[in-house]
């Protein structure tokens, strides 16, 4: 039976380094090609060695597709395609090839950043990559060769995030990538066609989680904000470059336009230009209000939002600043923490997960006391405060995607083990459907029942609807009686006359023979006159005939009887019946009170 | 280890005990066992477990209560091996009870825990770590783990299964007997250990070592004879992490345990051989490959291998045939038979599709001829098998000719066709094999493969005379209007490597050159960014070649036929794309270098483009194009510098105006970018105009690693080192007055400014270089060694503005002054603000701008110190193991206190 292997390489049961190996009719996929930023050695790469026999992905891959540019699914790409060698197709979204290598960019100068950090891509590694990178369409559908067909759909999350639907033959994969199934400020919810896939991969990152509403959160968020401002502090936003960076920005401009707020709110480093530079490129893949309005007014041209100059940092009074990089790991953002830690007033409002090590995880944790370079301490009194903003489907939407999608099992990714567990118990028991959630470099094998399509003769469909069964229906499917034959590569359904006449063969009839003895003391003649006389009280509705050549017919089943050389009392009943004939009503009839078979 | 660390650890063991939930995140535990793994290694008495008591405890407790975490009984069974390595952590760890438990695999599936891979790893892993000394051999062989590692061989888990083989490789390579000097056989062996060769040369550990070895050898080779071959379809799995097994077990092994593998193995082998697995061949390859070159280093190879490995080039599957004939040449070939063979093996397919003969006429050798057609006729095979053929081509022709059954002009005229053949001309191979020609036709898999071995062969002997012929065919691809973007790509790549090769032009044709400028003109304008950039990088590398291959000045002009590439580039410099423009100005670069070189005044057209490209420094929003503008300036003064060095009588002529001009400009302007990489640049342009003015003065040392190269205020200066500051300073005295000269000029120029403003950036390396180069700065105008610097240098001064970097810079001169109480009346201003007549018109235009002399800056800017964070990386702190440690126990605190934690749960979602 033909197979589909599912083996994560990263994002089985943890989260980062996303990197799932899929092969399915005799295609291997790889989808996301991400790093662990909680590594600083090659663990934060993929080990591609596992899959590859003689070290050449490109002979061993078929194509590679990103679900978005987020790190932990395409931070190990550069690697793959220009240090590894991977030379084949790499396929992502227009959104997504276009800001990916501002991330990566943003990655490479955190690695500069580090001692002794070598075996690292360079820039112009980044470029060559981006530009052996097809891009996808949504509801495009791609042939990555003769066989293999991919076509990705919206999946909301980030600008240019999908899910991707893989085809081979009759057999299909769907992978989510990072998926949000409620819109948000700016972007819309993922969609996907009811495709009915052997399987879909997930991530779980809220596996156990029902989210209160985000209406909810923000309204924390902006209250936070405000009383910050109120009291005179002031507020660093430590984020990534694109992103939820966006999604709180246009929260607190239409905040700051409504209470008609004058404290100055600040982007670092010239991304807000980029951001809206490329949200405007790809305004197709934003939600539906902001794409209505964009004619009157574009959402990202912020009136309140104006950029950061490092002198800034020090103005007196309150203000709001967006500074990258999210973790507090370096460059402006963590310039600002240290000026801004020593005053209770001021607050830092950390809106996405930090590695370990980062001063954004430090504080999170609690920590108030921070080592600095040079052994210097910080004393961190300003209020530190973690919302998260990050765009997931939690368990409720995790399970509408699976009623939207239908598929037959379920391969859980991108989440801790510990609530993966419990999502897929849930799963198993509404949806009836297996889910698996494999560990790092374990494979799960999904047996698939090939379908081969066939035509069907008009004759025989016309013989079909002449029976008076109901017409055809593709939602009922239902038995259909005729002969399978193979002409020129393809396979019909026909009556058996006509497969006979189109092979050209002649009708042979078959027909089967067996004996049965029996005990009886009369003549021949005799024996087969009081059978046919029993089989006349029992066969009420068939025909039975006594023919003149001694034999005895019920329908088409000849009966002879014969007396044994040996003994005439054993007598040798010879039953012949064609292939139509069910024998086995035939024998327990004859085995009926009357007559006693030895 | 480190006494801070030391006090945390019970406390972070606890944590872990308690639970492994409220970890900071999932690398935490492998971080740890780095840290220590690396104590263990410095502690050569393997008295870890008896300084730290705690880590006992830890590992006892944890694999008593099986209820912990199963990340942190992983964890612990690593570190059980780790501290079991040295044999003293090893007794210690016996008489605590705890090597059974911990290693046995029973314990483990007896807590439901075995089914969970990371317990098997862990597993694994621990016994790997411990498996250092013959003691723990023997723990290994009584507690029968062998059968249970073989097991493991076939695991579900693909690392599980990897890190088995592993293992099991590493306990018959590590404890593997070595031959004494003269003997020959098994019997007179002795056994070697790496670690404690000393414990075990008395003869009683010898023989325990001995027979616990060859119980180990035993099991694994009737495991190898057993698994070998496959017995059913689904037995695949198991032969081929076997072979996997052999192949790492044959790559090193020693004479008696390789005769011993190879008389194991050597049935099955060839059975596996015999049966032709298609799944088997690359590891089977690997196998035989390994147990060839191992007996042929010790003279005659074993006939038995020799013959094994005929018989993989003489299997019936061509795809199987091609592949093993690959492994053999990227593998080295072993002797010229086999290469020869395997030659004439990977060139069949070629020979077949585009008839083009390659294996002579005597074809009839060649038996798979026909299989091999067949073969070809399906799509799939046809495209990987041609792939492969195509990647060795450039390997081939470089063998020597008498393996090579044709010249390697052949080998390029067959790639020439095929390339035909795939863009759907076929007219140059009228022998070849038009069945197959529809499953290349348009494959851009084989295209892309058949480029690159285009350009490999470019360096093959006897193939310049090729180049108009090749030329033709890539020049074709270049205007084939269906081309993708790499395809494009490669085919650039292989022109400018054959024209790098073949620089004589008299080999190109006008008629070539003409299409060739007709193609750049019309995929500079190509409607993908991919093809504008390849096209646009093709351009500079064609320059680049061309002034390296020493040609004549105007050569790419004149390859080019004037369609004048550097007009192209400037339209280029208006590319919507940022990656275009950046490789338009880096392209620019490399074609003007030959008329800087040569120190021409600059023409109308330099002066415009100079002007853009202060433009696009000035208001281009992506970072890429403003790098390539610092750089294209740092090109332009180096090759002014070189020029200048060279000739002196350039140098007037190659000074212009323009540039100086223009360089002051970028540095004002880069020193203020967004980008951190424009930043450095900046400070790298700056840093040659550090080299031009002091280059030859005392103290000065070109390069940037001046933290080594600075001498310690106390250290013994070597006579060298004298010699040459003595010679320095005769020839220097009289330039110690222009010294002061220099000074200013730099600080006119803005150096000095773009040196401070880089010192306070938030972006590490910016900071790092521009201190390295304040601090070479320091050392040659006044150095701390120095009392007073001479009055005229002294009394230079510059201008720190009353904002941004100025403001930083007059912080810390107020802190770091005031500190060291040198001068009473800073404190009150934050820097020493005096009148001079230099800056004062500045000053008082500015408003809060301050002067301040550039000496006492930079005596007083504390950049010693400075440069001793900066070097140590943003990781020292936050990455350091008393980080880890304190991370570990804040996170177990505020797990145990969860009203501690402010705001919601962090979930691990993304980044």
């Amino acid at each position: 039976m033909p197979e589909i292997k599912v083996t994560p390489l990263g994002a089985g049961q943890d989260v980062g380094r996303s990197c799932i190996l899929v092969s399915i009719g005799g295609k291997n996929i790889m989808l996301d090609c991400g790093m662990h930023m909680g590594y600083n050695d090659d663990r934060r790469f993929p080990d591609f060695s596992y899959i590859t026999q003689n070290g050449r992905l490109t002979d061993f891959l078929d194509c590679l597709i990103i679900s978005h540019f987020h790190l932990d699914h395409c931070g190990a790409l550069p690697y793959m395609s220009e240090m590894v060698g991977y030379d084949g197709p790499i396929y992502m979204t227009h959104p997504t090839k276009a800001i990916c290598p501002i991330l990566l960019e943003d990655f490479r100068k955190i690695t500069v950043d580090k001692k002794g950090e070598t075996n690292f891509f360079t820039s112009q590694m980044i470029k060559d990559c981006m530009k052996k990178v097809i891009p996808l369409n949504l509801h495009q559908t791609v042939q990555v060769d003769d066989e293999l067909e991919i076509k990705a759909y919206y999946a909301g999350h980030v600008l240019g995030a999908a899910m991707v639907h893989i085809k081979v033959g009759s057999e299909s994969v769907v992978y989510t990538g990072d998926y949000n199934m409620t819109p948000d400020r700016h972007l819309g919810a993922a969609w996907i066609d009811k495709c009915r896939p052997d399987i879909l991969i997930s991530e779980s990152t809220y596996a156990t989680t029902i989210r209160d509403s985000k209406r909810c959160r923000e309204r924390d968020f902006l209250k936070k904000v405000h009383e910050s401002i109120e009291r005179g502090g002031k507020v660093l936003i430590p984020v990534f470059a694109l992103g939820r960076a966006q999604e709180l920005c246009i929260l607190l401009e239409t905040f700051w336009e409504r209470m008609n707020l004058k404290a100055p709110i600040y982007f670092s480093t010239g991304l807000t230009e980029k951001a809206n530079h490329y949200y405007k490129l790809f305004i197709t893949w934003t939600n539906q209000k902001i794409r209505k309005t964009f004619v009157q007014r574009n959402m990202f041209e912020f009136k309140h939002i104006k950029a950061f100059d490092r002198s800034y940092a020090d103005n007196p009074g309150p203000m709001v600043v967006f500074a990258t990089p999210g973790m507090l790991h370096a460059g402006q953002s963590l310039q600002i923490f240290k000026k801004w830690a020593g005053n209770e007033k001021n607050m830092v409002i950390m809106p996405g997960y930090c590695v370990q090590g980062t001063i954004g995880h430090k504080i999170l944790n609690g920590q108030r006391k921070l080592e600095m370079e040079g052994r210097a301490t910080l004393d961190v009194k300003l209020q530190v405060e973690y919302m998260s903003f990050s765009a997931h489907a939690d368990a409720k939407g995790i399970m509408q995607l699976i009623r939207m999608a239908e598929p037959r099992n379920m391969v859980l990714v991108h989440g801790e083990a510990v609530k993966m567990e419990f999502l897929k118990g849930k799963i198993e028991q509404e949806f009836s459907i297996d889910c698996y959630m494999p560990a790092n470099g374990e494979t799960v094998t999904v047996t698939t029942n090939p379908s081969v399509p066939v035509d069907i003769s008009l004759n025989l469909l016309k013989r079909e609807m002449a029976l008076g069964g109901p017409l055809p229906d593709p939602k009922k499917p239902r038995t259909m009686h005729g002969t399978l034959i193979m002409k020129e590569n393809s396979l019909k359904l026909v009556s058996s006359e006509q497969a006979l006449k189109e092979l050209g063969l002649n009708e042979h009839q078959l027909r089967f023979t067996c004996r049965v003895q029996l005990q009886d003391p009369h003549s021949d003649p005799d024996t087969l006159h009081r059978i046919y006389t029993h089989l006349k009280s029992v066969l009420k509705g068939y025909t039975i005939q006594h023919l003149p050549d001694g034999t005895v017919m019920v329908e088409s089943i000849v009966i002879k009887v014969s007396s044994s050389a040996e003994d005439p009392n054993t007598k040798v009943l010879l039953l012949s019946w064609s292939y139509q004939v069910k024998l086995s009503s035939f024998l327990m009839i004859l085995s009926s009170p009357g007559i006693s078979p030895v | 280890m480190d006494a801070d660390c030391v006090l945390l650890l019970p406390g972070v063991c606890q944590v872990l005990l308690d639970s492994g939930r409220s970890l900071p995140d999932d690398t935490t535990l492998e971080k740890l066992l780095d840290w220590l793994t690396g104590i263990t290694e410095a502690d050569k008495e393997g008295s870890l477990l008896e300084v730290h008591p705690c880590l006992l405890e830890f590992i006892s407790f944890v694999v008593c209560k099986t209820s912990s975490d199963p990340s942190v009984i992983s964890f612990t069974l690593k570190l059980c091996g780790l501290m079991g390595a040295t044999e003293d952590g090893f007794k210690r760890l016996q008489e605590s009870s705890v090597l059974d438990l911990a290693f046995s695999r029973q314990h483990w599936h007896e807590a439901g825990l075995w089914e969970d891979p990371c317990i098997r790893i862990g597993w694994i892993q621990g016994l790997r770590s411990m498996l250092l000394h013959s003691k723990a051999l023997s723990f290994f062989v009584q507690a029968d783990l062998t059968a249970q590692l073989l097991q493991l061989q076939t695991d579900t888990s693909l690392f599980v299964a990897s890190a088995a083989n592993q293992m099991l490789a590493h306990i018959l390579l590590f404890f593997q007997p070595v031959m004494s000097a003269g003997c020959n056989t098994i019997g007179k062996k002795h056994w070697e250990d790496k670690r404690t060769q000393a414990s075990i040369i008395g003869p009683g550990v010898t023989m325990d070592t001995s027979e616990d070895y060859d119980a180990v050898l035993a099991v694994t080779s009737k495991y190898l004879q057993e698994s070998l071959v496959p017995k059913e379809n689904t037995q695949f799995h198991q032969s081929l992490q076997t072979l996997k097994l052999l192949g790492l077990l044959l790559a090193q092994a020693r004479p008696p345990l390789r005769d011993q593998l190879l008389q194991t193995a050597a049935d099955p082998l060839e059975e596996v051989v015999t049966a032709g697995c298609s799944q088997l061949t690359l590891p089977l390859m690997d196998v035989v490959l390994a147990a060839y070159s191992s007996s042929t280093g010790e003279g005659v190879p074993d006939q038995h291998v020799a013959r094994l490995l005929s018989s993989m080039l003489t299997m019936s599957k061509p795809a199987d045939l091609i592949q093993a004939a690959a492994a053999l040449l990227s593998r080295g070939h072993p002797d010229s038979v086999h290469a020869a063979q395997a030659v004439r093996i990977l060139l069949l397919p070629l020979d077949l599709i585009t008839g083009q003969a390659l294996l002579g006429t005597n074809t009839a050798a060649d038996k798979h001829r026909f299989s091999m057609v067949d073969q070809l006729k399906s799509k799939t095979s046809c495209i990987s098998m041609i792939c492969v053929c195509l990647t060795n081509t450039p390997q081939i022709s470089l063998m020597p000719a008498d393996l090579l059954p044709c010249p390697s002009a052949s080998i390029v005229t067959a790639v020439l066709s095929l390339l035909r053949i795939c863009s759907g001309d076929s007219s140059s191979s009228p022998a070849g094999c038009p069945e197959v020609f529809r499953n290349v036709i348009s494959s851009g898999k084989v295209q892309k493969s058949a480029l690159e071995a285009l350009t490999g062969l470019s360096s093959s002997p006897g193939v310049k005379g090729m180049l108009i012929e090749v030329l033709a065919v890539l020049i074709e691809y270049l205007n084939h209007p269906d081309s993708d973007p790499i395809v494009l790509h490669k085919s650039y790549q292989a022109v400018v490597q054959w024209l790098s090769v073949c620089v004589d032009l008299s080999f190109t044709t006008d008629k070539l050159q003409q299409d060739l400028v007709e193609v750049v003109k019309k995929r500079v304008c190509d409607m993908r960014w991919e093809v504008r950039d390849s096209t646009v990088e093709f351009l500079g590398k064609l320059a680049g070649v061309l002034v390296s291959a020493k040609v004549a000045p105007d050569t790419s002009e004149v390859l080019l036929g004037g369609c004048c590439s550097a007009s192209l580039l400037r339209e280029a410099l208006q590319d919507p794309e940022s990656y275009v423009r950046a490789s338009a100005i880096s392209a620019l670069a490399q074609t003007l270098a030959h008329s800087w070189q040569q120190g021409a005044a600059p023409t109308q057209q330099q002066t415009d483009i100079v002007s853009r490209l202060l433009e696009i420094l000035s208001q281009d929003t992506e970072g890429f194009a403003r790098r390539a503008v610092v750089q294209y300036f740092i090109a332009w003064f180096s090759s002014r510098s070189s020029s200048t060095s060279r000739s002196p009588s350039t140098s007037t002529c190659s000074t212009s105006p323009l540039l100086m001009n223009s360089v002051s400009t970028v540095l004002s302007l880069g020193s203020a970018d967004l980008d951190w990489e424009v930043k450095v640049h900046t400070l790298e342009l700056a840093e040659l105009l550090l080299d031009e003015a002091f280059l030859g003065h005392r103290g000065y040392r070109k390069g940037s690693d001046t933290h080594l190269a600075l001498p310690h205020p106390y250290a013994v200066v070597s006579d060298q080192t004298c010699t040459l500051h003595t010679h320095n300073r005769k020839r220097t005295e009289g330039m110690d007055s222009d010294l002061a000269i220099r000074l200013k000029t730099l600080v006119e120029q803005g150096v000095f400014s773009v040196l401070l403003s880089g010192l306070v950036d938030c972006d590490r390396p910016v900071s790092l270089k521009a201190c390295q180069l304040l601090i070479k700065f320091r050392e040659t105008v006044c150095p701390v060694s120095i009392e007073a610097p001479e009055e005229t240098v002294a009394e230079v001064s510059c201008e720190l503005p009353g904002w941004g970097w100025g403001q930083d810079i007059s912080k810390t001169l107020g802190m770091t002054m005031s500190d060291q109480a040198k001068v009473a009346d800073i404190a009150a201003n934050g820097a020493h603000v005096f009148d001079s007549e230099d800056c004062k018109e500045n000053v008082n235009k500015g408003g809060d701008s301050v002067c301040v002399r550039v000496c006492e800056v930079l005596r007083s800017l504390g950049l010693d110190a400075k440069l001793d964070i900066l070097i140590q990386s943003s990781d020292h702190v936050h990455n350091s193991p008393l980080s880890l440690l304190q991370d570990i126990l804040t996170a177990g605190a505020a797990h145990s206190h969860p009203d501690t934690q402010p705001g919601q749960e962090v979930i691990v979602d993304c980044y």
